[in-house]
């Protein structure tokens, strides 16, 4: 580090509040975390209702002016320049931002981490209280040089409701209308819409005599379905209700509910006794009674993406899920739910990002566009496990063109993949190492190419061809035409069966990080580098699990399952023997991934690397339940594959 | 010492492991539609004994980097170099404030090329530094530093004057490093040590960056 570059920012600290309070010491590590930013005019640092960022500001040099927006209009709150210190409602309880911090001049800022300043605030009283003393008052603490005398601060209003995480919390809080409006067969779409009217409700359930839900009306429908085309009233409402209808039991649980309401792109999800088509109607949940009561919800970001083609949109919006997705950790909400969610929002993400890239060049290239492909996800992501932001993993599947047009098809194929990568990297994901992405020639193949691909890493399975399997053989369609993706997975099983040798090698690599059992007497920790003696919880304790669970869905043929914990669950169905180990094995992968990610946004890193003295009690014997079934399997997968007879 | 007489003879000089690492970082191209936000830049600065590439050697070594607008002062770089001519004077005017701890040239050599890796290289005048790094680097096999390379001098003639500038046309040092930070509204504190040049350079550049955005030049592609 420079100790020139640091002492400059640090002299320049030094002259302003609350900076002049600290020791020569404490400054200088102040000093040393700073991030310069820069920033053009008409820019925002944060808005209005952003979540708190890592930093709070002092101006270097420039303007930049604190907003109140209103309904009625804009109220500049502060003018800020040189020294003064703003957006630190980050530092004081991280609470959504109450003002827009609008750039009126180029400014150049230092950005200081919260984190490194909260131990400040324990330690100096004298700066808590500076703190203190503007923040309780409700004022925006913003003070300039003390040798030019206080600067007139304007009050604000009613500090602004505390409009951050309200998501559920339980299964209490879930409102839906028990009294649901049906109509019967045979009814017109003028009676029904006389119902819904006289009702006050936007929707209508059809019913057979049974009192069974056979499809649904909505105001949409009948605004699109019956207005727009001219429909006569007396038409009858199964000619334009949608059917069938998706029904659940209302005890099936939120996170299930929800999923599927997400998942279906649902706004209403109908209630039956039995959870079937087959029994009468108990109830109706709308995406409405959901987005009522929520604030950050999943819902909103979901239809945050769906509503911009902005990717500097998409990026804040993928900001906001991180934050929902601490909530989740730290309030135990089901791992299934949290990395459905997730996941749900990355594909939505990525399929934007290739609507875009096809949206930029298609027009250029007309043939080319017309041809087939297929978007896959691998490795993590594949498996739906990707809660951070880690690596991308992906790869492109485009179908089989006469050789005359290849070359140009190609071409094309590896323009939107370059394309796509860009937004994603600009959404905060970060570009694989090993360049597994699908803008890397290698990976951005023709179904044929693909298929060879996998006879080949199946028929001679060499170290690398196990390292590429590991990732590829968790492909999963995002975005594109499926069946080329159905096609790769049927060559796969169709290789596979009756080369059991294969099976054999994945199982020897699954086998090649023992259990870490010593974990408690003597830690296993990494023995020299940037690691040093921490806990790689990813390559010591998650990847047997993944790396076993995909070998068992090989051997059983399971298709469709990519999830590692799911993968365990469905292993247990099919050995009832093992049925006590899979299932605990699935568990310990549900502890360990979110202990990783709970590690990783606490240090903003991939969260793989634990420092085993900074858990908790708690945790680390959660932790060590965990790595029990880890042992208990590999001994397992020992004896089926005859690892001790078979060398290579 | 092997190294200097192989180099001194003009001998062709075995490629080090890290030399051979740092040359497998160009493998991959940056693709031309990556925006300037996405781009990593190192920008540098050297203090010299003197202004002879032949003859003079770097003293000390300066550098940050840029990514999307934002600088972490904890990623900055001071060097001091055990270079085999050590003029008392050519320290004197540095004005080496810090204690300082001088670097073997290998040392340095190994870390800079890490340093930098694939980013942009930015300096202000930077041909002149390129040409004493090179000179250094020579003696660990490697042959030319292949970084994309952004001359802060001439992005700024190129942004006020339009690309077809002659700059024998202009003013006597009008775009030296003092006169753009004036120009630009950027303090000059302390200025002849190449960390505080290779910041105040880093505040040009982001300034600069901004400023050809806004002229419609977004992607490396056009900036380069």
């Amino acid at each position: 580090m420079s100790n020139v570059i640091v002492n400059r920012v640090k002299e320049f600290l030094n002259r302003f509040p609350p900076f002049h309070f600290l020791d020569e010491k404490t400054l200088m590590a102040v000093a040393k975390a700073v991030e310069v930013r820069y920033f053009g005019a008409g820019e925002y640092l944060f808005q209005k209702g952003d979540p708190a960022q890592d930093f709070f500001f002092v101006l270097r040099e420039g303007s930049i002016h604190l907003i109140d927006q209103e309904d009625k209009g804009e109220k500049i709150v502060e003018i800020c320049d040189e020294g003064d210190v703003f957006g630190v409602l980050a530092l004081l309880g991280k609470r959504p931002y109450i003002l827009n911090a609008l750039v009126k001049e180029d400014s150049l800022v230092y950005a200081i981490p919260v984190a490194i300043f909260e131990k400040v605030l324990q330690e100096n009283s004298r700066v808590s209280l500076y703190f203190a003393a503007g923040f309780a008052s409700g004022q925006v603490v913003v003070r300039r040089d003390l040798s030019q005398g206080q600067k007139a601060r304007s009050e604000l209003k009613e500090s602004s409701q505390d409009n951050g995480l309200l998501i559920f919390t339980g299964q209490s809080d879930m409102n839906f209308s028990k009294d649901v409006l049906c109509v019967c067969q045979g009814t017109s779409i003028g009676d029904a819409a006389k119902a819904m009217a006289e009702k006050g409700v936007g929707s209508v359930v059809i019913t057979d005599d049974r009192k069974f839900p056979v499809g649904i009306i909505t105001d949409k429908d009948l605004r699109n379905r019956v207005m727009a085309k001219g429909l006569s009233y007396e038409v009858k409402v199964e000619e334009v209700m949608t059917s069938p209808v998706i029904t659940k039991r209302k005890d099936a649980g939120f996170a299930h509910l929800y999923l599927t309401m997400i998942k279906n792109r649902l706004h209403h999800l109908i209630f039956t006794e039995d959870g079937t088509v087959q029994s009468p109607v108990t109830g109706i949940l709308s995406d409405h009674d959901i987005l009522l009561s929520q604030g950050n919800s999943p819902a909103v970001l979901i239809n945050a993406l769906m509503n911009t083609w902005e990717v500097s949109e998409m990026a804040k919006v993928r900001d906001r899920a991180e934050l929902l997705l601490k909530y989740y950790l730290e309030n135990e909400v089901a791992m299934d739910f949290v990395a459905n969610i997730i996941s749900e929002i990355n594909d939505i993400i990525i399929q934007r990002a290739v609507q875009l890239a096809k949206q930029k060049h298609d027009a250029d290239h007309p043939e080319a566009a017309n041809v087939k492909f297929c978007f896959l996800s691998l490795g993590s992501e594949g498996r739906e496990e990707q809660l951070l932001r880690t690596d991308l993993d992906n790869a492109i599947v485009y179908e089989d063109v006469p050789a005359e047009n290849e070359a140009a098809v190609r071409k094309y194929m590896l323009l939107i993949a370059e394309e796509i990568i860009e937004i994603l990297l600009a959404c905060g994901f970060q570009a694989c190492p090993a360049d597994m992405m699908a803008n890397n020639p290698e990976w951005c193949q023709s179904l044929t190419q693909w298929k060879r691909y996998f006879s080949d890493w199946i028929l001679s399975p060499n170290q690398k061809a196990l390292m590429h399997a590991t990732i590829f053989f968790d492909f999963r369609p995002v975005f594109g035409h499926r069946p080329l993706s159905d096609a790769m997975t049927e060559h796969i099983y169709q290789e596979i069966s009756g080369k059991s040798v294969f099976l054999n090698f994945l199982a020897k690599n699954a086998l090649l990080n023992p259990a870490p059992l010593g974990f408690f007497k003597n830690f296993i920790v990494e023995k020299s580098g940037e690691h040093r003696d921490k806990f790689d919880i990813k390559l010591r304790a998650m990847m047997p699990l993944t790396d076993m669970g995909r070998l068992l869905v090989l051997s059983h043929r399971v298709v469709g399952i990519n999830n590692t914990f799911k993968r365990f669950e469905k292993i247990a169905e099919l050995e009832p023997n093992h049925r006590e180990l899979m299932l605990e094995a699935g568990k310990a992968y549900e502890i360990l991934m979110r202990m990783r990610a709970i590690e990783g946004l606490r240090s903003g890193s991939s969260g793989r690397y634990i420092q085993p003295e900074a858990l908790g009690k708690l945790q680390r014997q959660l932790l060590k339940n965990a790595f029990a079934p880890i042992d208990e399997l590999q001994q397992v997968m020992r004896v089926r594959f005859q690892l001790d007879y078979f060398n290579s | 010492m092997m190294g200097w007489l192989d180099f001194l003879f003009g001998k062709k000089v075995a490629k080090t492991t890290f030399v051979e690492a740092y040359e497998a970082l160009f493998a991959k191209n940056i693709p031309d539609q990556r925006p300037i936000s996405q781009l990593n830049f190192t920008v540098l600065d050297t203090e010299t004994t003197g202004f002879d590439v032949k003859k003079d050697y770097i003293v000390s070594f300066g550098a940050v980097k840029v990514i999307g607008y934002r600088l972490q002062l904890n990623q900055s770089k001071e060097v001091y170099l055990n270079t085999p001519i050590q003029k008392a004077d050519s320290l004197k005017v540095h004005e080496i404030l810090y204690p300082i701890e001088i670097s073997p040239l290998r040392d340095f050599a190994e870390d800079f090329l890490h340093y930098v890796g694939n980013d942009i290289i930015v300096g202000h005048h930077i041909c002149f530094d390129l040409g004493m790094l090179e000179k250094l680097l020579k003696q660990y096999g490697l042959r030319n530093l292949l970084n994309p390379i952004i001359d802060t001098q001439a992005l700024a003639m190129r942004l006020e004057k339009g690309p077809h500038y002659d700059p024998r046309m202009g003013k006597r040092g009008e775009y030296a490093l003092d006169a753009l930070c004036e120009r630009y509204g950027i303090a000059l504190d302390d200025r002849h040590t190449a960390a505080g040049d290779a910041f105040l350079t880093a505040q040009l550049l982001m300034k600069l960056l901004k400023l050809a955005e806004q002229k419609g030049i977004r992607t490396y592609g056009e900036l380069i």
